[in-house]
C-alpha cells in the first residue's frame, strides 16, 4: 500500500466521488444521502434517508440518520446512527446508533464499502425476518 | 508492489528541486499520489498576503486523466465552491498528457489572478462579482484576511 504505484483515492478525494453520486441520487431512490452542512470542507458529517421497504412494517416510512466520516474513513468505518426512532436488532434501542457488533457491513468493514453500501445494507436489514416481527415506534419520534 | 510511474517520480522530483514561484507541493509519505500544495494569492489580486492550502490527487488514469485538486482553504472566488471544487478548463476538458502537475498549479494562481465570473461554479459568488466587482473584491480580501493566514 504505502509508495504504492497503484492510486489509493485519499479520504477526501473519496467523499467528493461519494458526494457527487448522492447529489444525483441512487438508481431506485430507495435511499440518499448528503453533506449536513453544504460548506463543511471537512467532509465529516452526513445525512442519510432509507425509504422503507414495501411490504414490511417500515413501509410508506422515511428514515432519517447521521453519519460521521472520521479522518481515517474509509480506512476505519463511518459511525452511523439512526435519528428516527426504529426498532431494529442492529440499533442501540436507547441512542439510535448503529452497532458493528451486529452489523456486518460496519463490523467487517471493507474500504470498498461506502456511506451507500451501509444505507443499502440497513435497509436490508429492515426486511429480515426477525426484523419485521418488531413492534415498531410511533412514526415521525426521534432518538 | 506496484511502482510509481516514472513520470510521477520526475515530475515529484522537480517540483521540489525547482519549485514555482509562490508555489509549493510534496507528497504525502504514505501516498506518493496524495500531495499538499500551498499557493501564494498573485501580488495585486484580493487574494495578496494569503496562503492557500489545496490538496492534489493523481489518479490512477494519470496522465491520461487530469489530477483531482480541491482548495482546503476557504476561498472567495467565482470559480470555487464551498467545498473547495475547482472550475477550471485544464482540470476538465481541456486537460492534455502534455500537461503536468505543475502546468495545473500555475493554471489556478493564473486563476486566482483573474477569476472569471463568467463561467462559475459558485453562483452566488459570481453574481456578486458581476454585479459590484469592487465590493466581491473587497469580500475576497476579508475572506483572505480571515481564513488564509
Amino acid at each position: 500500500m504505502a509508495g504504492s504505484g497503484a492510486a489509493t483515492v485519499p479520504r477526501n478525494f473519496r467523499l467528493l466521488d461519494e458526494l457527487d453520486r448522492g447529489e444525483k441520487g441512487s438508481a431506485d431512490g430507495t435511499v440518499s444521502y448528503g453533506l449536513a452542512d453544504p460548506s463543511d470542507i471537512s467532509l465529516t458529517n452526513w445525512n442519510g434517508m432509507i425509504v422503507g421497504p414495501p411490504g414490511t412494517p417500515f413501509d410508506g416510512r422515511l428514515y432519517t440518520l447521521a453519519i460521521t466520516c472520521g479522518d481515517n474513513y474509509p480506512i476505519a468505518p463511518p459511525l452511523v446512527r439512526f435519528v428516527s426512532k426504529v426498532s431494529l436488532s442492529c440499533v442501540n434501542a436507547s441512542t439510535g446508533a448503529v452497532e458493528p457488533r451486529s452489523f456486518r457491513p460496519l463490523g467487517q468493514w471493507s474500504r470498498e464499502y461506502t456511506i451507500e453500501t451501509v444505507l443499502a445494507e440497513l435497509r436490508r436489514e429492515m426486511c429480515q425476518p426477525n426484523n419485521r416481527k418488531l413492534p415498531q415506534p410511533a412514526e415521525g419520534s426521534s432518538f | 508492489m506496484a511502482e510509481l510511474p516514472k513520470r510521477i517520480v520526475k515530475e515529484t522530483q522537480r517540483l521540489m528541486s525547482e519549485p514555482a514561484p509562490g508555489i509549493s507541493a510534496s507528497p504525502h509519505e504514505d501516498n506518493l499520489r496524495y500531495f499538499d500544495v500551498m499557493i501564494q494569492g498573485p501580488v495585486g489580486s484580493p487574494y495578496e498576503g494569503g496562503c492557500f492550502k489545496l490538496e492534489l490527487f493523481l489518479p490512477d488514469q494519470y496522465p491520461m486523466e487530469a489530477p483531482k485538486v480541491r482548495f482546503l482553504t476557504r476561498i472567495y472566488h467565482p470559480n470555487v465552491d464551498k467545498l473547495g471544487r475547482i472550475c477550471l478548463d485544464v482540470l476538465k476538458d481541456k486537460w492534455s498528457p502534455a500537461l503536468q502537475i505543475r502546468t495545473v498549479l500555475l493554471s489556478l494562481q493564473a486563476l486566482l489572478s483573474a477569476p472569471n465570473p463568467d463561467d462559475p461554479l459558485a453562483e452566488d459568488v459570481a453574481k456578486a462579482w458581476r454585479e459590484n466587482e469592487a465590493a466581491a473584491m473587497a469580500t475576497a480580501r476579508e475572506w483572505t484576511q480571515k481564513y488564509a493566514q
